[in-house]
């Protein structure tokens, strides 16, 4: 009876090898429903495997493995195709099923003028085969199948559009980071069978929990597993492919860009929880990386115009906060950011998108502005999801992002404070975006403002439930000081349980729990205050590009004290920073040294085809030479 | 005790390495296609001289049978050569190996 | 071993087609003499028959790589329609291509050295011919001057090597010297007579005949000309048969005959690996014509079959195998693309490609896997070869080596990829009117479906060794 659940990945391969072979022949909507209705009875499999696993109750350990085939055996190494369903892989399948099925529905609607509609969908649903099979798989080799058939899709995906000549940039860029990351992680995975002489997870995991702590190379084996992850997940160093990612179509962003593929680095590291446990030294480097990269891209974030891009540096911003909890240990946190962040992001993309569709591709926040009365169903999800990333109880990303920070306070309070000053600024550029977009007057063009119209409700459709569950997804997690049992926790606990056993901190009072979140929440709220102060209240809009700093800032500048208060300690030094991160760090070293990988081996390559002189004597000559240095270091 | 075998067998194995050695010395140093096919022959040739003296060293007849596959086969290479080489100086008017350098890089 | 007969007999036929007015019939018979050849083949399953006092051998190995041939050529005929086209020259086309076949027949089964020999040179003369079949093209006969001379060169060194271990061991049989090689009390008997350098410089000089074949840098300057000159079908057959063939021919001498004196072959075989690799990869980057990436895609990949021959352990049969097979039909695959995109295009440039997605869906997607499935990209077959290759080379603790070649293949992607990107990307519209024969789709079909089953399966074929 398991094995029916080996048709969860299937379904979407159908999908994708009808839609791929007949695509052409077929209607629109034909493709259309085949597109959808394969992820559909995916996503009601999975909830039928779930309910197998709540059903499981007391005995709540069980997992399902189900053997497939033996796909490679050579000599003493076996690698049997299996699929593996316990809590950890079940989560996410519901996600990807539930939120995939979801911006399957609204892309309908989003390309439905889209030429290449056929092949729009024959690639989604082979991302999601791909994605399914990256989580199911019960050994690292699977999961590494899967992680390189995502990079292909999203490689497929976001050059579907493509017009210009960037996109070859951006595609190699990618291309390069993720191969760099990719690396690092075959590199792992073939550590891992040196050491452990399996590639399972169950086997690697029993053989590991004898180890010692610290061990050298369970930490080269972590910090490995962590350089995939970076790549993947767009984490500092690797992390420039996601913003100019979004040269796909924006459900794509949606979907691969933000809320299933790129957090495939989570889930690896959450699944290995059992290694990384073993070796803290990697648990703080992923901290400390997924830190640092969360209030990296939260200021860039906050000088960017262009809505996706915005977006984007939100991803990364948050994604790095998932890392921050694994770091400290909250694996379940990090999980559970997961969740919210799949609902409230993808809510976000869909929305820029369906603000992007109706301005006809603009994308520019500065050409924006009043489209509240223009596209009310999108309006008011789009704050919904505003409020939920900024972590206003009792949305979900607050309890989520709580989960993260109260770990981060228990294992170091520094932490604490910088995670709060990161979603203080998240807070500041999710609400100047905002009410850039929704509120003041129109500023673009009269065409554009004629041609205003909300979406079709195959698109609102999806973003209602995802603003629901917005609103309602952090009640799976409620903590105990508010009375809950944290579900999440308990659903989670057979797989994180060993790990918890030996990282969870000590017990916080709860009036200091308490004390922390009300600070942190204030933090936000003034932050919100004062982004509403300076862009609605003020109706500063941000200057053209290439324009210095205006006379009309400098006015404001003298008029009110609190201004002059946010410029100097806010605005001006995160402006200054986040500049000076994008041109220095970013454009300068990170660019710069990916291009000279790629440069210098077509150097390489100009310089070994001159040996090809097309001359038979020279080949034969450089033959004989060989030859005479092969027997003169062999016999001699 | 013949004649070949009262010659040591170090004394044959010199001369056809010298022998080879002129041969590749020949498809080193000369542009003429025909006399590089004349080398190689040479080459051969030096091969079957060391097979026929090892074949009498070990008195087994395998390398003396050896020898006429190489011969056959070293006719049927050169009747493919000359073949070639007609062909390309029908197109060319020449048999320098220099003349034909178009595929390169 | 009926199989060897019934190739000579259908290159026989080949030739009488002329005479007796059959042309028009010639393919279809080629094409069941090939699968009756197959069905022979498997028939002799297990049977291990010597033949003529151990000339020959029909073990699995020489069964399996034969099949592995057989297919090959199978797929191969029915790319390359046209080069049989309408001229007067057909049937010895026909001809020299299946004693091309027996000859590369002969060099998986052999088990003395003089069928080694025979074997390289009836794949090898045959070849020359075939690679200056167009005579007008003043490239072709560049090719052709090439091929030969430097092949002639090569086959002296060959030679003069099978002549040194013949001279140190008295024998042409490979169990005989295999026998005599791993006894110590037989070597001390020619030590005395100057025989250890004999026998040192005569496996050198095979290994030099041998690298040449399989195009090993630095013999491989041959290999991008050549195959840049030849006619397209011609190439696609030097890359996958004649590559296969001299792969095969090399890892049974070695591991019959050679394996215990590892210290005087391993050193050479790790650099010129390591040089094959990082070169041919190296050099592909830069090409615009698709036929030299290929030809230089080919050299890097007999780099990593030479992991294997390096790793010389119980593995290494299986992974050369399986790795052959993979690169075979991928290669099969990409160059009918080739042909049918040359038709339009002199030389056909990375850029004749673009927009191809949009223009011929299925010859877009069976280059796609094909380039994939080179570039090693799981499932496909080819990630398989590569993966079984590595791991035996690393069972056998060549990590260095490994390491280069996983460098090697991170390089490769970017090229194969780049033509991956060329043909979903928006077209010039430089292509018109591409014309596929039926079976050239056929063609298309199994590759693509080669690819993919090899690649899910990969443990059906590595079980039958």
């Amino acid at each position: 009876m398991n094995s029916i659940f080996t048709l969860i990945p299937l379904f979407p391969l159908l999908g994708f090898l009808v839609i791929g072979l007949f695509g052409k022949k077929i209607s629109k909507g034909l493709v259309g429903i085949i597109g959808c209705g394969t992820v559909f009875v995916s996503l009601v499999l999975s909830v039928y495997a779930f309910s197998g696993l709540i059903g499981g109750g007391e005995k709540s350990g069980n997992s399902i493995t189900i053997h497939l085939f033996d796909w490679i055996t050579a000599g003493n190494f076996s690698a049997p195709f299996n699929f593996l369903i316990d809590p950890l892989s079940c989560w996410f399948l519901l996600i990807i099923t539930g939120i995939g099925f979801l911006i399957h529905v609204y892309s309908v609607g989003y390309m439905h003028d889209d030429p290449a509609f056929d092949r729009f969908f024959a690639y989604l649903n082979l991302f999601i085969f791909f994605m399914l099979l990256l989580v199911l798989g019960d050994s690292y080799l699977t999961m590494f199948v899967g992680w390189e058939g995502v990079g292909l899709c999203s490689y497929l995906l976001i050059g579907f559009w493509f017009k210009n000549n960037d996109y070859n940039k951006a595609a190699n860029k990618a291309f390069i980071m993720n191969r760099i990351g990719d690396l690092g992680f075959l590199l792992g995975i073939i550590l891992i069978y040196v050491t452990f002489g399996s590639i399972r997870y169950k086997e690697v995991f029993d053989v590991a929990s004898s180890f010692p702590s610290s061990k050298p190379v369970i930490i080269a084996i972590t910090l490995l597993l962590f350089v995939g992850a970076t790549g993947k997940s767009a984490q500092i160093p690797l992390y420039t492919w996601l913003p100019d990612a979004m040269a796909g179509p924006t459900p794509v962003s949606a979907l691969i860009h933000a809320a299933t593929m790129v957090t495939a680095g989570i889930y690896m590291i959450a699944r290995s929880n059992i290694l990384y446990t073993l070796a803290p030294i990697s648990m703080d480097i992923v901290a400390g990386v997924g830190l640092f990269t969360a209030i990296f891209a939260a200021t860039i974030g906050l000088f960017q115009n262009d809505i996706k891009k915005v977006l984007a540096y939100s991803t990364v911003s948050q994604l790095g906060y998932m890392f921050l909890g694994l770091g400290v240990g909250a694996y379940t946190g990090a999980v559970f950011h997961v969740t919210t962040h799949a609902f409230f992001k993808a809510l976000l993309f869909l929305g820029a998108g369906s603000v992007i569709h109706a301005m006809s591709g603009e994308q520019d926040i500065r050409k924006m502005g009043g489209l509240k009365k223009y596209l009310p169903k999108t309006y008011l999800t789009f704050f919904i999801a505003t409020i939920a990333i900024s972590g206003i109880p009792p949305f979900a990303g607050f309890f989520s992002k709580d989960e993260i920070l109260g770990h981060a306070y228990t294992y170091n309070n520094f932490f604490w404070l910088m995670g709060v000053l990161g979603s203080v600024i998240t807070a500041f550029y999710m609400f100047r975006l905002f009410f850039l977009t929704f509120f003041g007057k129109f500023r673009g063009t009269e065409k554009q403002e004629h041609h205003l119209h909300e979406s079709p409700s195959t698109m609102t459709i999806p973003l209602i439930i995802l603003a629901v569950l917005s609103v309602v997804g952090g009640f799976i997690g409620i903590p105990e000081v508010f009375g809950g049992t944290h579900w999440l926790h308990e659903f989670l606990s057979p797989v994180f349980s060993a790990s918890d056993l030996k990282t969870l901190p000590k017990e916080m009072s709860h009036s200091k729990e308490i004390t922390l979140m009300v600070v942190a929440v204030l933090a936000v709220c003034t932050s919100i205050y004062s982004a509403w102060f300076y862009y609605l209240k003020k109706e500063n809009i941000p200057v053209a590009d290439g324009v210095a700093i205006n006379p009309v800032q400098k006015t404001i500048y003298h008029k009110y004290y609190a201004d002059e208060f946010y410029e100097a300690v806010f605005t001006k030094p995160l402006n200054w920073l986040s500049e000076k991160f994008h041109k220095i760090i970013e454009l300068k070293a990170i660019d710069r040294a990916v291009n000279f990988v790629g440069e210098s081996v077509t150097w390489m390559s100009g310089q070994a085809r001159l040996l090809q002189t097309g001359h038979i004597g020279f080949y034969i000559f450089a033959m004989v030479v060989s030859i005479i240095l092969i027997l003169f270091f062999k016999l001699l | 005790m013949n004649t070949i075998q009262s010659i040591h067998i170090n004394h044959y194995i010199l001369l056809s390495a010298v022998l080879f050695c002129i041969g590749v010395m020949g498809v080193l140093f000369r542009r003429n296609a025909i006399i590089i096919f004349m080398s190689v022959e040479l080459m051969l040739n030096a091969v079957n001289l060391l097979l026929v003296a090892f074949s009498s060293y070990w008195n087994d007849p395998a390398g003396q049978v050896f020898v006429f596959f190489v011969m056959v086969v070293a006719a049927a290479e050169v009747a493919v050569g000359l073949a070639i080489l007609v062909m390309i100086y029908r197109n060319t008017g020449s048999t320098d190996i220099d003349v034909l350098n178009k595929l390169k890089n | 071993m009926k199989t060897l007969y019934i190739l000579t007999a259908l290159g026989v036929i080949a030739m009488l087609a002329e005479l007796f007015r059959f042309k028009k019939f010639l393919l279809p018979i080629v094409l069941i003499g090939l699968m009756g050849a197959i069905a022979s083949s498997v028939r002799d399953w297990n049977t291990n028959i010597h033949y003529y006092n151990y000339m020959m051998t029909f073990d699995n190995y020489a069964i399996l790589f034969t099949i592995v041939l057989c297919v090959t050529a199978f797929l191969w005929f029915m790319m390359s329609k046209d080069f049989f086209g309408s001229e007067s020259s057909k049937t010895d086309h026909y001809a020299l291509v299946l004693f091309a076949l027996c000859g590369a027949m002969l060099m998986v089964s052999y088990s003395n050295m003089v069928m080694l020999f025979l074997g390289i040179e009836i794949l090898s003369i045959p070849m020359y011919v075939l690679a200056g079949s167009n005579k007008d093209s003043l490239a072709s006969n560049e090719a052709s001057l090439k091929y030969f001379l430097m092949g002639a060169f090569a086959t002296g060194f060959l030679l003069f090597g099978i002549t040194m271990i013949y001279g140190a061991t008295g024998t042409f049989d490979l169990r005989s010297i295999g026998i005599t090689l791993k006894s110590p009390e037989l070597i001390q008997v020619w030590r005395g007579a100057g025989g250890t350098t004999l026998l040192y410089s005569g496996i050198l000089m095979m290994l030099i005949g041998l690298c040449f074949k399989i195009s090993a840098v630095p013999f491989h300057f041959w290999a991008p000309d050549v195959y840049t000159g030849a006619p397209t079908p011609v190439t696609a057959f030097m890359a996958t048969i004649v590559k296969t063939a001299a792969f095969a021919a090399f890892l049974r001498l070695f591991i019959t005959c050679f394996s215990g004196l590892g210290n005087v072959w391993m050193n050479t075989i790790w650099v010129l690996a390591g040089l094959t690799i990082l070169l041919g990869n190296i050099t592909a980057v830069y090409q615009t014509s698709v036929k030299r990436m290929l030809a230089y895609s080919s050299i890097s990949h007999a780099g990593y079959m030479l992991l294997a021959i390096l790793a010389m352990n119980n593995h290494s049969v299986g992974s050369v195998l399986f790795y052959a097979a993979a690169y075979s039909v991928a290669t099969i695959g990409a160059f009918t693309v080739l042909s049918i995109i040359e038709k339009n295009f002199e030389l056909a440039s990375v850029d004749s490609f673009s927009g191809l997605a949009k223009k011929n869906p299925l010859l877009a997607f069976a280059m796609t896997i094909s380039m994939l499935s080179l570039a090693g990209i799981p499932p496909l077959a080819g990630f398989f070869g590569k993966y079984y290759i590595f791991t035996s080379a690393l069972q056998s603790g060549y990590v260095w080596l490994v390491l280069i070649a996983v460098l090697g293949s991170l390089i490769g992607v970017y090229y194969y990829f780049r033509m991956i990107i060329k043909m979903f990307s928006s077209g010039t519209g430089e292509v018109t009117n591409i014309e596929i024969s039926t079976l050239q789709k056929i063609v298309l079909v199994i590759t693509i479906l080669l690819s993919i089953l090899l690649g899910i399966f990969p443990d059906m074929v590595i079980s039958l060794l």
